[in-house]
């Protein structure tokens, strides 16, 4: 496990905001606990130890349940669903939920965290605090990018990439560049609030996982114009 | 957590130890190497088990305290497992505050129920109880509601209160049906089955019966003299006086209860309280002795009145006397009998409460161990000797509950 070179990325320190958490839902299941969120454009789904949940923001009522154990991150690329279980990553079909494709997860199932952009897979390495560019079709990596923290979930809005990271009772929301991995902003969640699976819904809100709490949380995303 | 660790949880809760132990076989990250300590405990494998969750709580960082202490309990309950007592109580106590810090209530009771066995198997029934109870059982998960249970009834048992721990015994067996655990059934079964042995014999001059241990509880709580060659002592409802270290008044004592109402004539007493067939002068005015002390340490209880050929009891207010001796007689079943407290007893005192010699209850006590009927904690002169658990507190390892992740 890889624990260097994690110095100096906070040389300029970025000072933290409290997340504007706006709504819960859940807990969803019975014991889900929650290890990946990801939007498809009307619903969130969250990946829980029983399957694929599909629930509508507004209402907050589930509409779709997909048979299919999600271990960890979850994305959506438009038209498929992915999902991190054990060692791979399953290409899913939203509509019968059919594993379509597999390929394997960059980190052998340390993997955790995940987000399609521009054409690529984005994946969290949770304790290596890794983000992986993959190729979506062979698994293949084609950037890597060092956080600083535990990784347990990406995503990107307009141009930024974010993550989650939850270690011990400290989480919070993270925007860093995509470059170097320098963390340029900071939301801070509640103590004790952990963060499994973030996704942006390409407006002003993020969906993280609440772990073991079964929950999805909305978070307020700050504007661009507000930002010091 | 990580894909992989969900993955070996998910195999976990479902019971599948081999499958979430095949997940993670290879990873030396912290929570892989606790679930891989969880799954090899529950294989039986102990040794192996506790040096993974060492490992894991060590590996944790300092920012990750739930993650740590959860680590510690579960290893705290293999080592209770393994009868492996030596751990200090503190680091135990610390990791239950850190547990309920963060509002893991479930883990912080396993970790207190821990304490208040491990104190049980020690012979510390006086830490056991304050340990036990501030704990509340109620809306917890039926398998540690149902272990809790049966803690406060073996402590109740310790202490020869039938009523109390036929209670907790009612309320552990209603858990574990809720826990549908096999394993906990039959230890609550084997405790109850416990309670209607016989558990002493009440002698008279009339003959003898034997008691269960709720009519044990009855006649010590009666207004009866009680002789007790279990506890080795005389009792009369509250009243209790021990002499587990005055041999010589309790054979006194029980010679002349056995014969009550009779008197007993000096010869016999000399012959049953001095071990010799042969009495003299000099034995003589040692029973006078012994007989004044004895008279002394029993006034508030009963009367001892001289008659022509010996001694008589003379219980105040008209009190019925009654003798209670272990189930089956000898050595063995006399140790048995007092150890039977629940407290843990030296050599010497055992020795010494029974009247035989050091070598004698030796002997006896190895017989026992190789039986597996009392226990030795401790070496050489700090050797303690205690009965082992009414019930078993072996089989079950609720560490699933203790998962280091979220």
């Amino acid at each position: 496990m890889s624990t260097g070179s994690k110095a100096g990325k906070d040389q300029t320190p970025v000072t933290a905001h409290a997340a504007e958490i706006v709504r819960e839902y859940g807990p969803l299941a019975g014991e889900a606990s929650v290890g990946g969120v990801t939007h498809d454009g009307h619903r969130v789904w969250a990946a829980t130890r029983d399957g694929l949940i599909a629930f509508d923001p507004v209402s907050g009522e589930t509409t779709r349940t997909l048979a299919c154990a999600g271990d960890a991150g979850t994305a959506f690329d438009g038209t498929h669903l992915y999902q991190i279980t054990e060692a791979r990553i399953d290409k899913i079909d939203p509509v019968t939920g059919t594993v379509v494709a597999s390929i394997p997860a960059p980190g052998n199932g340390s993997d955790s965290g995940l987000t399609w952009a521009e054409g690529s897979l984005w994946v969290g390495q949770y304790r290596d605090r890794k983000i992986r560019q993959i190729d979506p079709a062979t698994g293949a990596v084609l950037r890597t990018i060092e956080s600083n923290r535990f990784v347990t979930g990406v995503t990107w809005v307009d141009g930024e990439l974010w993550h989650g990271t939850w270690e011990g009772d400290e989480s919070e929301l993270r925007r860093i560049n995509p470059e170097s991995g320098a963390v340029l902003e900071r939301l801070e969640m509640p103590r004790g609030t952990g963060v499994s699976g973030l996704e942006s819904d390409g407006g002003d809100l993020f969906y993280c996982g609440g772990g073991g709490s079964g929950k999805v949380r909305a978070v307020r995303r700050p504007k661009a114009a507000a930002r010091a | 957590m990580d894909s992989l660790i969900a993955a070996s949880a998910r195999a976990l809760a479902a019971g599948d130890a081999l499958g979430a132990l095949k997940r993670v076989a290879l990873r030396d990250d912290p929570p892989a190497l606790a679930l891989r300590g969880i799954a090899m405990a529950q294989l039986g494998e102990h040794s192996r088990a506790r040096e993974l969750l060492r490992r894991a709580a060590r590996g944790f960082g300092a920012h990750e305290e739930l993650a740590r202490a959860r680590c510690l309990v579960a290893e705290a309950e293999v080592a209770l497992a393994m009868r492996d007592l030596g751990g200090s109580p503190r680091s135990l106590a610390a990791a239950a505050a850190t547990l309920d810090a963060h509002a893991d209530h479930g883990n912080a009771l396993q970790a207190r129920l821990i304490a208040a066995r491990k104190f049980l198997l020690l012979g510390r029934l006086d830490e056991a109880a304050a340990t036990l109870a501030p704990l509340d059982a109620r809306g917890l998960a039926p398998s540690l509601a149902a272990v809790a249970e049966l803690t406060a009834a073996e402590l109740a048992l310790r202490s020869l209160r039938t009523g109390a721990a036929q209670a907790a015994l009612a309320r552990a067996h209603e858990a574990a049906e809720r826990a549908r655990v096999p394993a906990l059934l039959a230890e609550v079964a084997e405790a109850r089955a416990a309670l209607s042995r016989p558990a002493a014999r009440r002698r008279s001059a009339g003959g003898e019966e034997t008691l269960r241990l709720d009519e044990v509880e009855a006649l010590l709580g009666s207004d009866a003299l009680v002789v007790d060659a279990c506890r080795r002592g005389v009792g009369a409802g509250d009243a209790w006086r021990p002499l587990a270290r005055r041999p010589v008044l309790f054979a006194l004592a029980r010679g002349l209860a056995e014969a009550w109402p009779g008197d007993v004539d000096r010869e016999a007493l000399i012959a049953y309280a001095f071990n010799t067939r042969h009495p003299d002068e000099t034995l003589r005015a040692r029973l006078r002795v012994e007989v004044g002390r004895l008279r002394a340490l029993v006034a508030p209880l009963t009367g001892i009145e001289a008659t022509a050929r010996g001694f008589v009891l003379k219980p105040h207010g008209g009190r019925e006397v009654a003798v209670l001796a272990p189930p089956i007689d000898g050595d063995q079943a006399s140790l048995l009998a007092l150890l039977s407290d629940g407290a843990a007893w030296s050599t010497s005192a055992l020795a010494l409460a029974l009247g035989a010699s050091q070598r004698t209850v030796q002997r006896a006590l190895a017989e026992l161990e190789a039986a597996g009927r009392v226990r030795a904690i401790g070496r050489a002169r700090a050797q303690r000797w205690l009965s082992p658990p009414l019930t078993g507190f072996t089989t079950i390892l609720l560490l699933p509950a203790a998962l280091p992740i979220e």
